[in-house]
């Protein structure tokens, strides 16, 4: 047991001095952790949105003033042509076509249509489409009644004014639309969103799906210099001299994994400390169940690391499968974007992969609160695989070319 | 008339302080004819190929080639000149055949003229069966042949051979030898390095021998062995008292020098055949008892020996 | 035949570059890891990260599993049961692709559901809810609607919270009508009639569809300058256009680095022996890193054209963008290479550089960020002109759309092989 120490105190103590690695185990994945926490809005910047507008009826003023006072948006009104070219210089996130005969259109209780023109997959402008429909949506609904009142309680009489018909239906519609505006600012029935668990959890923003993503994604990340070190090890024959020593196969096996895991768990202490403090992603709500998820990561990442030195001959060959496998892994299991978003084959899929269950338990621990039952299952699975790779690597490992 | 004209070359590496890898060398190569540059690693053998390669720049002196200077006409010198460098400098993943036709087009060669001198290289070095496979699938000393083939393309005028049998077996040594030899047979001019004395010996139609980056002798292999007054070399190992016994047999008439090498006493002497029984007598004298005697007659290790104080090791 | 007659010298210096840079090629494709990395990982990340997206031309997002409750008791004098109503419009066939409903029988059940990971969201509607919408009183209580979410799963929380604010603003509109016809009424001199008046609005309300799809928001993508039309881009083009410059800088890095790799294997200084000039040698060396990942970058839009129907836009921006996005990859491995000495520190360092600039440069984000400060600070980097260029080729634009996106990144490519060649001929010359 004791030689086991040795060597994996050995490779620990290699990896440390290599400044390179530092930046690929420390460096990299914060700077990736701010970059894609602020992308998911972990910022609180509107989002600029250009408006044209080609309708003039109350509606469109209205939906145009409601959009100003928006938190989610921040309007500019321009041509149609400039809202296209600034959608199309990446200046706004979209922009919001308010098409000639859209009031008319809700007057005459036909379906009226916006147009929001936008580059394909921006998540910016999904949220204005969001917030657009949100808004248009009671504005719709206050016309409507307004119509409706007017159409069922009829037109005030006219008597000798010598209005016409279509002025005094204006002039009702003028009394109605407030007084229906009025009863939708006070709604009977709304709803009220209580997010599970949060009493014991902190309520997500961008660093709390970008954290523990990007802890995954470079933890698996790691095994390149790990696994570079092996296959060096193995070219310059000290694996074959080591075996001339007292050690044992397996010891000397076990002291790789040892070392690996050592390597990443304290990549993961670093980077969990610099969530915490630097992001302020709470990881520390239940520490017995963040230890058990840090263990099945840094478990499963070593193994594979294992088993991926175990198989591969040339330092090219593991960089290029490190590279792919960590970041096919790293993306199945939502480390990249909550898999809540891919279809449900995809889901599938990531939930076969160890790394999916153990960030669903990292989400867990900081937004809801889990304890140590809670992500039990996540660290079976993890527990499973790793011995599975494990006895792979342990199969397959050469001690020379 | 020579074709390799080196005069007072030096390189300094990291000037002012730096090592002086080779301090004012001169020799010259006359036409058809085999020079071997003799010495220990690290003699500066390397870096005079180098400088005459054009790899380096020479710090002083200057060497012309072919008529050409190193170090003002370095293009004319390389189109005069093949290099086989120490190690083999192929490509692994690719054939021999395409090592062949890529190197060819680095000299210049192109269309049929190339795919012909491919072709007769290919010949010369016996791999005509094997120019399908990847170098990197030859034995060290198949890679070795392809490793001269590359340099003899485009007919050199001169051809520099350094070390081209380091760490093969003596099987493939012979053949690249036989090699050389044909090749200066056709006419071809050889530069060749080598720390073997046997090689140099075998080889060469005239001998530099260097040390410390000095030319400390040059001439054919008669010419140096007679420079060092046809001394013969004695071996001999004692039961014990060594250092006793070698004070007294340099005052043995007939011993020019002794000196000990390794647990035994190293004598040269002007006839082994007069100076043998004293060495025995002045040996039962001191009550030493001799185990073992070697007898060499001169050769160029001697050569070295007498005049560096020093065994020229493999 | 002699050996020592000399040979005359007279292919050009092109043709020896030309050599130089076949040689490096036909190793590149002799080498499976190389391979890998520089075909096989965009492809398969791409197929990936589509297959995740549905592929398609929009997100296929797994349909969201809503557990419900449905507390409502009912009030007295209306047949309705607003409860059953927002439950039904849950459950109608058109949104079944998007949420999947269960039943629950009670609401501590339907949390419980949540709290197990078995549901998203669960709503949990009221006993009052029927009674407070159809008070008739103008100063109703109000009923409020409980969506219990699990805070992970954002999006299935606001998909639901999307569906039942739409079938209550069915109730608050028809409210409204109710009570602006009871108040039209009323100015009208008619006040006996109100509440009867408000009972009709109400029901016209509801019969003319409500607020339900009243108001559409169409998306599209923008339009070229001077383009009639546009075509939307699929997400796999996008991705897979991101992958591709991403892992070009990995194919450039490969054969650039064979300049320390044959420096150290003794074939560099054994090509300076020969009469090909140093400037020729250097130059074909250069000319093989753009030659592979030319086509690298080919074999990908191939590829992407055959396997994902990609279809990339107009043959000769294609070429363009391919081109210089292959001189920047060239020019970047170059300057990584000129500033290392050792071969693993060439792969070390080069991935760090290649992932930051693509981190910074939108490769792995595609157009997700547009708009944003994010957006701008892409533009930083060459890759982020060149992505942009892509997208706007991608929708149909042309030659003269991406004039810019061309300029920059060739500028920037220009910028890194000057550098990488004056350091290169200070190592070398």
């Amino acid at each position: 047991m004791k030689r086991i120490w040795t060597l994996a105190s050995k490779d620990f103590l290699e990896t440390r001095r290599d400044r390179l690695a530092l930046l690929f185990t420390v460096v990299m994945p914060l700077a990736f952790t701010a970059f894609f926490g602020l992308m998911f809005g972990g910022g609180s910047d509107r989002l600029p949105l250009a408006i044209s507008s080609a309708d003039h009826g109350a509606p469109a003023t209205q939906l145009v003033s409601a959009l100003a006072r928006s938190g989610v948006v921040k309007t500019e009104m321009m041509t149609k042509d400039d809202a296209e070219k600034a959608v199309d210089d990446n200046k706004v996130a979209a922009a919001l076509e308010i098409p000639a005969g859209f009031s008319a259109a809700l007057a005459a209780g036909r379906p009226a249509e916006l147009t929001l023109v936008s580059t394909a997959g921006s998540s910016g402008a999904q949220t204005v489409q969001t917030e657009v429909s949100a808004l248009a949506g009671p504005l719709a609904a206050g016309e409507r009644a307004a119509q409706a009142a007017v159409a069922v309680a009829g037109t005030p009489p006219g008597g000798d004014s010598g209005a016409s018909a279509q002025d005094l239906k204006d002039a009702a519609l003028l009394m109605a639309r407030p007084l229906a505006a009025q009863s939708l600012a006070q709604p009977v029935a709304t709803v009220r969103v209580v997010e599970a668990g949060t009493a014991a959890g902190q309520i997500p923003n961008g660093f709390v799906l970008s954290s523990p993503g990007m802890l995954v994604n470079f933890i698996l990340f790691s095994l390149l210099t790990a696994g570079i070190a092996l296959i060096q090890e193995r070219r310059n024959f000290t694996l074959q001299r080591l075996m001339t020593t007292r050690v044992r196969r397996w010891e000397l096996i076990a002291g790789k994994a040892v070392g690996m895991f050592a390597l990443t768990f304290v990549q993961q202490i670093i980077l969990i400390g610099a969530g915490q403090l630097l992001f302020g992603v709470d990881y520390l709500r239940d520490p017995a169940a963040l230890l058990l998820m840090m263990v099945a990561l840094s478990l499963f990442a070593s193994t594979l690391g294992l088993l991926l030195a175990a198989v591969l001959s040339s330092e090219q060959a593991m960089i290029a499968t490190t590279v792919i496998v960590s970041m096919s892994v790293a993306a199945l299991s939502g480390a990249w974007f909550p898999l809540e978003i891919t279809g449900p084959a995809f889901q599938f899929v990531g939930h076969l992969l160890p790394t999916a269950w153990i960030l669903d338990g990292l989400r867990g621990i900081i937004v809801r609160g889990f304890g140590v039952a809670d992500v039990l299952p996540a660290f079976g699975v993890a527990l499973a695989w790793s011995a599975a790779l494990f006895a792979l690597a342990v199969w397959r490992f050469r001690l020379s070319d | 008339m020579s074709i390799v004209e080196v005069q007072e070359l030096c390189k300094q590496y990291d000037p002012p302080k730096g090592v002086l890898a080779v301090d004012g060398v001169s020799f010259h190569i006359d036409k058809g004819e085999i020079f071997s540059l003799l010495g220990p690693n690290g003699a500066g053998k390397s870096t005079t190929i180098s400088m005459l390669s054009c790899l380096l720049r020479p710090s002083g002196g200057d060497a012309l080639v072919d008529g050409h200077s190193v170090v003002t006409d370095s293009q004319a010198v390389k189109e005069a000149i093949g290099v086989v460098p120490q190690d083999i400098a192929l490509y692994p993943d690719m054939s021999a055949r395409e090592n062949l036709l890529f190197w060819g087009k680095m000299y210049g060669l192109a269309g049929a003229e190339l795919h012909a001198r491919v072709d007769e290289v290919l010949e010369l070095i016996t791999l005509v069966d094997r120019q399908k496979d990847r170098v990197e699938k030859f034995s060290g000393g198949m890679k070795r042949r392809v490793n001269i083939g590359v340099a003899l393309l485009h007919k050199p005028r001169v051809l520099y051979l350094d070390e081209p049998t380091v760490g093969i077996d003596p099987q493939s040594r012979r053949s690249i030898l036989d090699g050389i030899l044909a090749l200066r047979d056709q006419g071809m001019t050889i530069l060749y390095t080598t720390h073997y004395m046997a090689e140099a010996q075998e080889l060469s139609d005239r001998i530099g021998i260097v040390d410390h980056g000095k030319m400390i002798a040059v001439g054919t292999n008669e010419e140096l062995v007679r420079s060092v007054g046809e001394e013969a070399h004695v071996e001999l190992s004692v039961d014990h008292y060594l250092e006793g016994m070698v004070e007294r047999w340099a005052d043995v008439p007939g011993v020019t020098k002794a000196m000990i090498d390794e647990e035994r006493a190293v004598l040269l002497v002007q006839d082994a055949n007069e100076v043998l029984p004293r060495l025995f007598e002045a040996a039962a004298a001191a009550g030493s008892r001799i185990t073992e005697v070697n007898v060499t007659e001169p050769n160029l290790e001697m050569v070295f020996l007498h005049l560096t104080g020093r065994a020229l090791r493999e | 035949m002699g050996w020592a007659e000399g040979a005359p010298h007279n292919d050009p210096a092109v043709s020896r570059i030309l050599a130089i840079a076949w040689k490096d090629l036909r190793s590149t494709m002799r080498n499976v890891p190389a391979l890998a990395m520089m075909l096989v990982a965009p492809l398969a990340l791409a197929a990936l990260l589509g297959f995740a997206f549905g592929g398609g031309q929009s997100f296929s997002i797994s349909a969201t599993k809503v557990a419900v409750a449905n507390a409502d008791t009912g009030t007295a004098g209306v047949a309705e049961n607003a409860g059953n109503v927002v439950v039904g419009v849950m459950k109608s066939p058109d949104l079944r692709d998007i949420i999947t409903v269960g039943d629950k029988p009670s609401a501590a059940a339907a949390r419980t559901s949540v709290d197990d990971g078995k549901s998203t969201t669960a709503v949990i509607i009221p006993a009052d809810l029927s009674a407070a919408i159809f008070a008739t009183s103008p100063t109703a209580p109000m009923a409020v609607v409980e969506l219990y979410e699990n805070p992970t799963q954002e999006i299935g929380g606001a998909i639901t919270e999307s569906i039942v604010g739409q079938a209550l603003l069915g109730f608050n509109g028809a409210r409204a009508a109710a009570l602006a016809a009871s108040g039209l009424a009323t100015a009208n001199g008619d006040g006996e009639r109100a509440g009867k008046l408000a009972q009709q609005a109400a029901e016209t309300y509801m019969r003319d569809g409500g607020a339900a799809a009243a108001v559409s928001v169409a998306q599209r993508a923008p339009r070229l300058p001077g383009g009639e039309s546009t075509k939307d881009v699929g997400v796999t083009g996008t991705i897979l256009a991101g992958m591709m410059i991403f892992f070009m800088f990995f194919g450039a890095n490969n054969v650039a680095r064979t300049i320390i790799d044959e420096d150290r294997a003794g074939t560099l200084p054994r090509l300076f022996t020969t009469p090909t000039s140093r400037h020729t040698i250097l130059g074909g060396k250069y000319s093989s890193v753009f030659v592979t990942v030319t086509v690298q970058a080919v074999i990908l839009l191939v590829a992407g054209r055959l396997i994902f129907s990609i279809d990339w836009g107009r043959l000769d921006a294609v070429a363009a963008l391919t081109l210089v996005a292959a001189a920047v990859a060239s020019g970047l491995a170059l300057l990584v290479i000129s500033l290392v000495r050792t071969p693993a520190q060439a792969g070390a360092i080069g991935a760090g550089v290649y992932l930051v600039l693509a981190l910074v440069g939108g490769n792995f984000t595609g157009t997700a960020a547009a708009g944003g400060t994010y957006a701008q600070i892409q533009k930083l980097t060459p890759n982020g002109w060149l992505l942009q260029g892509w997208d706007a080729v991608m929708r149909g634009g042309g030659l003269a759309d991406i004039g810019l996106n061309l300029l920059v990144p060739l500028l920037f490519a220009v910028a890194f092989f000057a550098v990488a060649a004056l350091r290169f001929r200070k190592r070398y010359a």
